[in-house]
């Protein structure tokens, strides 16, 4: 079983520690207990997991903090980047 | 219930005023660059002398000539250092470190020699190794005595950083700049171009609005002198290979980034070298590049530098002892004779981020009772001097 890490109790997105393929079990680590999702895509080292479904206009949390906002829905499970999110810095 | 941890205690030198040192060092410091080679012969000739080498010095003007005597002042009287030679080509300099690093501790022999008066270069070797014989001996008979862990300042670095410093080594060096803060110490980071994206967050934390305004301006006040150089940094990043590397928008960045200062309110800003008036969490507008930012945490009055590193840098500095952490595996193996702490366990489910805040704070305690970090062992360390004008 592949592995994440989640950085803050109200993040909605974990880093990857490995590469993750699409319908592989990801433990997620470091949160308030440590739960299992499944990857609905491939995600690469280093890149972030949706912890659950991120609406559309939502704000993205990593760090307890904002890094973006989603442009389209995000399902739990899914491959968060720079295609589905965006800066809320011009 | 949970018990609680006693707080832990180093062996220190205690000064008569001032924080307590985890070295004692003598250092001979150089005042301007063409002063570095009879400061490293000193260094070569005289047991247990230190040579803390400089760049430019020479020919500075307005805030530059005062930055650098700042920081070769405050540099000269770190709490690591028991006594202090500076040596310099001519008295106007050699004179202007000495008064700022007499100024800083009162309590500390300082000595200031000028090549030009005493007379070339072999009769400044010969009078300067006089002297520090002399300071050498008198150095010897220090003792270290028990500290508390809340006297403490540590810088926090992060250099050569990859994923795995923003996930694991920055958090955990957090983690440990927490608890010296919660015991009543202090914690100095900076990099200010690394802050940018996240300056609103950051300035969020400070514990005024002063000092909110002050992380506000540090940051913008880059960010145009990158446009004004033709540079548009908030467009530029992340970079390609930092999204290649997951990083989705600039705030992720530099929170990653800014993860290593931990999360207690920011009570000050400080510029390049500044000593802080306050404990707690200080913020020093001072630029990323290693060395050059070490050199401002230490004059700043850093004890020790915690220094995250991902992909691996060897550089420490010559007065405050620098531990290396990393938690990638690949850097850990590969420059494992430039690695302090290896927390890279946490990347492969042998780790928890508990256990790695745990060992951190342990070789912190270690080194400020005197352990040698990996660059003091191989001599890789070293010091510059930001430029107020020219350096970012």
């Amino acid at each position: 079983m592949s592995r994440a890490l989640v950085m803050h109790p109200k993040d909605n997105v974990a880093t990857v520690l490995e590469d993750v393929s699409s319908e592989q079990s990801v433990k997620i680590e470091g949160g308030v207990e440590t739960i299992t999702l499944s990857a609905t895509e491939s995600i690469p080292f280093g890149h972030k997991i949706a912890l659950r479904k991120i609406r559309s206009n939502a704000k993205v949390l990593k760090y307890g903090e904002v890094i973006g906002t989603a442009t389209q829905e995000i399902p739990a499970g899914c491959h968060v980047h720079v295609h589905n999110i965006k800066s809320t810095r011009g | 219930m949970a018990r609680k941890k006693a707080t832990p205690t180093f062996w220190g030198y205690r000064r008569l005023e001032g924080p307590p040192g985890g070295r004692n060092h003598l250092a001979i410091v150089s005042g301007m660059d063409n002063s570095n080679p009879i400061v490293r012969r000193i260094g070569s000739l005289v047991r247990d002398a230190t040579p803390v080498n400089t760049s430019f010095g020479r020919a500075l003007m307005g805030e530059d000539e005062t930055q650098h005597w700042r920081v070769m002042g405050h540099t000269a009287a770190h709490p690591n250092v028991g006594a202090a030679i500076i040596v310099s080509l001519e008295p106007k300099s050699a004179n202007a470190i000495a008064e700022v690093a007499a100024r800083t501790s009162p309590w500390m022999p300082i000595e200031a020699v000028n090549i030009q008066e005493i007379g070339g270069t072999l009769s400044t070797t010969s009078h300067v190794v006089e002297l520090a014989t002399k300071l050498s001996a008198h150095l010897a008979s220090a003792k270290r005595v028990r500290c508390e862990l809340g006297e403490l300042t540590i810088g926090a670095e992060c250099g050569g950083s990859d994923t795995t410093s923003g996930v694991i080594s920055n958090p955990v060096t957090g983690m440990v700049a927490d608890r010296v803060v919660e015991a009543g110490g202090s914690v100095i980071f900076s990099e200010t171009l690394e802050i940018v994206g996240a300056e609103h967050l950051l300035a969020r934390r400070a514990a005024d609005r002063k000092t909110a305004r002050k992380i506000i301006d540090s940051a913008k006040s880059a960010v145009d002198y990158a446009e004004s150089i033709g540079v548009d940094f908030i467009g530029s990043n992340p970079a390609p290979d930092n999204i290649r590397g997951g990083l989705s928008s600039i705030e992720e960045k530099s929170l990653g980034a800014i993860k290593k200062a931990g999360s207690h309110p920011i009570v000050e800003v400080v510029g390049v070298g500044e000593r802080p008036s306050k404990k707690g969490t200080i913020f020093a507008d001072a630029p990323c590049a290693g060395v050059e930012n070490i050199s401002s945490l230490a004059a700043s009055g850093a004890q020790a530098i915690v220094f995250s590193t991902g992909i691996g840098n060897p550089i420490g500095h010559p007065i405050s002892p620098t531990i290396k952490v990393t938690g990638n595996p690949r850097t850990a193996r590969s420059m494992a004779e430039n690695i302090d702490v290896d927390i890279s366990g946490v990347m492969e489910g042998t780790m928890r981020i508990d256990e790695a805040r745990d060992l951190l704070e342990k070789e912190l305690i270690a080194v400020m009772s005197g352990k040698l970090t990996t660059s003091e062992l191989l001599g890789e360390t070293e010091l510059t001097v930001s430029r107020a004008a020219l350096s970012l």
